[in-house]
């Protein structure tokens, strides 16, 4: 009775505080998303995703309806290879991006790192090779934790799809306390098996939709945001930034760079005599004292002032995969990382020397840099 | 109504007796309708909590408003799917094994199409009859340069093929893969074979297959299968029998049947071969682009070839180590290619295509073994030759029909003016013995005048006689003298038929 009373009272304001508030939160409700732009973009993805598990890795896909998981027979697809384009404005021809990382060991700030990437994560598919060994399913649990944060967070956070694959051969043992005859010999090895991961991941995940193809080893841990972006801007078949690595100098208490990856470099005369002089099985190795090349390094050639020119380019005859930028026809033409000595070269070296056979040029960013994780 | 509490004799109404003490406390206070009170508010209760924990759910998750039909209505009509971006594949599983349709181990079947309208149903024919499960198939076509309807037959076919009502009979994932090259060669036998496009032919070839198979490959494939659209008879346990071998890639023998005049079959495929001290002396005296192409006079490899050794009758199990293989039909496990092992579009130890591939899957250590004695056979096209030598053969056979209408016309027209004389002889014949009796019995008759003459005239009889018998005489010898002309005309119509009998016979 009192309260009622009370609501005679008072009645007025508060029945229009009540609908006020009642409207209020309707129309908050009823706005269709909190954001237009997450709807957009949740819709372009469910377009995109195929109908079928059996399709393209570099696409997500629809989940089973049916209850028994019965499906019907997959559709036939078409794929237009000939509107496939690489241009040096990737994002408005909405090009698709796969960035394909051999990993051992997963490090939170590579994660954290391409999560930073401003090209739209829609357009990115991710794909992982990791050996079947105890470091190789610890790196994978962590990586598929930190997957499954990014893949149901923020829609424009998250990718267009994720392969782990895991590698069907024993990566070669590494020691350290081998004659340094051996440790060439080992360098040759480790080399060739990198090569076969390289070349197991790339052409299982490639499929028919990705237009260029971003190589970033497992322990990049800082790049600029807008590396996609910078590097296909200067539409080359190939490009490579320049590796370096943060460290702390004890002499002078400053925290210093230094060029990390040696694999980027202009040929010398040097080295041809040597590659000539060769068995067929022998390769050439860059930074062994015995095996001096005097090649032209592009690590040696970057610049640390801040103003530097990022945008200086060099052509190269053999590249390094810490950071590696390939437009997909390259591979599709069957340029691959070589498992044998190729021209006396293997792996990312191999790579360059193949795809110059088959007519695509090298090129290098010497002051553009991207950051080794340092032990 | 009137009611009151009590009667009339000043007792509440519900004192039973008199020795009932009154109490007005008798019965426990009891507000009416308290029961459907209690009901009520718990309801309301129950009601609000449902309606705070609705829009407390709408707010806190903003992706439950989309499974209301009522809001779904209000925002733009999204349809949902859920949806899977990862995917973990280990590619151990996928190794390829001599039983893979009792492990279900997927194979990719991948078919270069270029202007093949024509080979297109009897291929979809290879297709329905193989005996590999077909879901455990995914199929890959490359559809490049064509200018006939290579790409609207093939899409009604497959989608005939994945809706058919049969279970057994739909495949796996289905590609199709449109990529022109900017081919200017043209595919007509001639100039496929032609010795000068070779080498540029065997590198666009190549970038081709390197093209379809790098969009089709998965992380499930164990096997990749390669098969020409252009085969017209093989095995339909083709993909088991090579399977069955365990090596890492294996070609069967390829053979094209011919026409009866030509030999009626041929080794086609001379791609799969066995490198000889000859080729690689060779190869060393190359520059570092050219390519050696097999089955050309310009070079002279002498290497034992895969197709040159078949035996009918031999053991279709025999194997056979080689060094180049034959694009037509390739059975490869998937692992050759993931290790990086594909069709070079450049000249790779001076080999392209299918002969570089085999080079470089030795190079990187994986067997490569063909099978003498087992046979598919390559559809036979005529060449460019054999065309022409059809031609001569077919205007030899018309020339030659042409001969023997003329010969059986001319043999008319000598029955009709050579008409047979022994029904004129015969008619002759009679009428001469016609003659001869009348002739005889007018002589007889004339006897008998000159008989009577005799008897009439007695003196003149001798002289007479003697005058009629020379004249008779004379006469019969006349007749002689004609029947053996007769005779040799009929033998002269024998004589001028029996050398054309002969020409007939001789020919």
């Amino acid at each position: 009775m009192a309260v009622k009373r009370i609501s005679r009272g008072r009645g007025g304001i508060t029945t229009l505080l009540a609908f006020v508030l009642f409207i209020g939160v309707l129309v908050f409700i009823f706005t269709p998303s909190s954001d237009p732009e997450s709807v957009a973009t949740r819709q372009r993805i469910s377009d995109a995703a195929a109908a079928n598990p059996l399709s393209p890795p570099t696409s997500a896909f629809r989940k089973s309806s049916d209850p028994n998981g019965r499906r019907s027979p997959p559709p036939v697809v078409h794929y237009q290879l000939n509107n496939l384009t690489s241009t040096p404005n990737p994002i408005a021809n909405k090009e698709r991006i796969l960035i394909l990382t051999p990993t051992t060991k997963f490090y939170q700030e590579y994660w954290d790192n391409i999560l930073k990437f401003t090209y739209p994560h829609e357009h990115i598919s991710l794909g992982f090779i990791i050996p079947k060994t105890t470091d190789g399913n610890k790196a994978t649990t962590e990586l598929q934790k930190a997957i499954a944060k990014t893949q149901s967070g923020p829609e424009s956070d998250r990718f267009q799809s994720i392969t782990i694959i895991r590698q069907d051969f024993e990566p070669p043992l590494t020691s350290q306390s081998e004659a340094e005859r051996h440790k060439l010999e080992n360098q040759k090895i480790r080399r060739t098996s990198m090569a076969r991961a390289r070349n197991s991941l790339l052409f299982t995940t490639l499929g028919p939709h990705t237009s260029w193809v971003l190589w970033l080893d497992s322990d990049i841990i800082e790049t600029p945001p807008g590396l996609i972006q910078d590097l296909t801007s200067f539409d080359k078949p190939i490009i490579v930034p320049n590796c370096f690595q943060r460290f702390y100098n004890t002499d002078t208490n400053a925290e210093e760079v230094r060029p990390y990856d040696f694999n980027s470099w202009r040929d010398s005369d040097t080295a041809q005599e040597l590659a000539a002089k060769m068995g067929p099985d022998e390769i050439l190795l860059e930074g062994y004292s015995e095996m001096a090349t005097y090649r032209t390094l592009m690590a040696h050639l970057g610049d640390t002032d801040s103003r530097r020119d990022q945008r200086k380019i060099m052509p190269l005859d053999g590249v390094g995969g810490t950071a590696l930028m390939v437009k997909a026809e390259v591979h599709r033409d069957g340029a691959m990382f070589p498992p044998f000595p190729f021209y006396h070269l293997v792996e990312t070296e191999g790579f360059a020397k193949m795809a110059r056979r088959l007519g695509w040029e090298s090129w290098g960013l010497p002051n553009y840099f991207v950051y080794h994780y340092n032990e | 109504m009137y009611r009151h509490s009590a009667y009339p004799n000043g007792y509440a109404s519900n004192k039973r007796d008199d020795g009932e003490p009154f109490s007005q406390y008798l019965h426990r206070f009891q507000p009416r309708q308290t029961h459907l009170h209690q009901r009520n508010r718990i309801l309301k209760l129950l009601g609000l909590g449902c309606v705070l924990t609705f829009f407390g759910l709408l707010i806190l998750h903003p992706s439950t408003r989309n499974h209301l039909p009522l809001l779904g209505v209000a925002s733009p009509a999204v349809k949902h799917f859920e949806i899977e971006t990862l995917r973990y594949y280990d590619l151990e599983t996928v190794q390829g094994t001599s039983r893979g349709w009792e492990r279900e181990e997927r194979v990719l079947l991948c078919t270069p199409l270029r202007d093949a309208e024509e080979h297109l149903r009897m291929f979809f024919n290879h297709l329905r009859n193989f005996t590999y499960p077909h879901h455990l198939i995914d199929l890959a076509f490359l559809v490049s340069d064509s200018k006939d309807n290579t790409e609207g037959l093939l899409t009604q076919l497959l989608e005939e093929l994945q809706a058919d009502p049969d279970p057994k009979q739909p495949y796996g994932e289905i590609s199709v893969i449109h990529k022109d090259f900017g081919q200017k060669v043209n595919q007509d036998v001639e100039s496929r074979h032609g010795f000068a496009a070779q080498a540029s032919r065997r590198k666009l070839m190549a970038q081709a297959r390197n093209w379809l198979m790098y969009s089709a490959l998965r992380p499930t494939h164990s096997w990749v299968y390669w098969r020409d659209a252009d085969v017209e008879t093989a095995p339909v346990t083709l993909i088991e029998d090579l399977m069955r071998h365990d090596k890492d890639v294996i070609v069967p023998n390829v053979w094209r049947p011919l026409p009866d005049w030509l030999g009626g079959e041929q080794p086609y495929d001379l791609n799969s071969w066995q490198e000889s001290e000859t080729a690689l002396a060779l190869a060393e005296t190359l520059d570092e682009d050219a390519v050696i192409v097999e089955g050309y006079a310009e070079y002279a490899t002498w290497r034992p070839h895969l197709a040159y050794l078949r035996d009918p009758y031999g053991d279709p199990d025999m194997e056979m180590e080689i060094d180049g293989v034959g694009g037509v039909s390739i059975l490869a496990k998937a692992r050759v290619f993931r290790a990086g092992v594909h069709f070079p579009a450049f000249s790779f130890e001076k080999h392209a295509e299918t002969e570089g591939f085999g080079k470089m899957a030795k190079r990187m250590g994986f067997s490569v073994v063909g099978l003498p004695h087992y046979t598919v056979w390559h559809l036979y096209e005529p060449s460019e030759q054999d065309l022409q030598h059809m031609q001569e053969m077919e205007a030899e056979r018309n020339s030659r029909a042409q001969e023997e209408k003329e010969r059986e016309e001319r043999m008319k027209r000598i029955k009709e003016e050579f008409k047979d004389p022994n029904s004129q002889w015969e008619k002759d014949k009679a009428g001469i013995a016609e003659k001869t009796r009348q002739e005889e019995k007018a002589a007889a008759e004339k006897k008998a005048a000159a008989k009577k003459k005799v008897a009439a005239e007695t003196k003149e009889a001798a002289e007479k006689t003697a005058a009629e018998e020379k004249a008779e005489q004379g006469e019969q010898a006349g007749q002689k003298i004609q029947s053996p002309d007769t005779a040799s005309t009929s033998e002269e119509s024998v004589k001028v038929k029996r050398p054309l009998g002969k020409k007939a016979s001789s020919d």
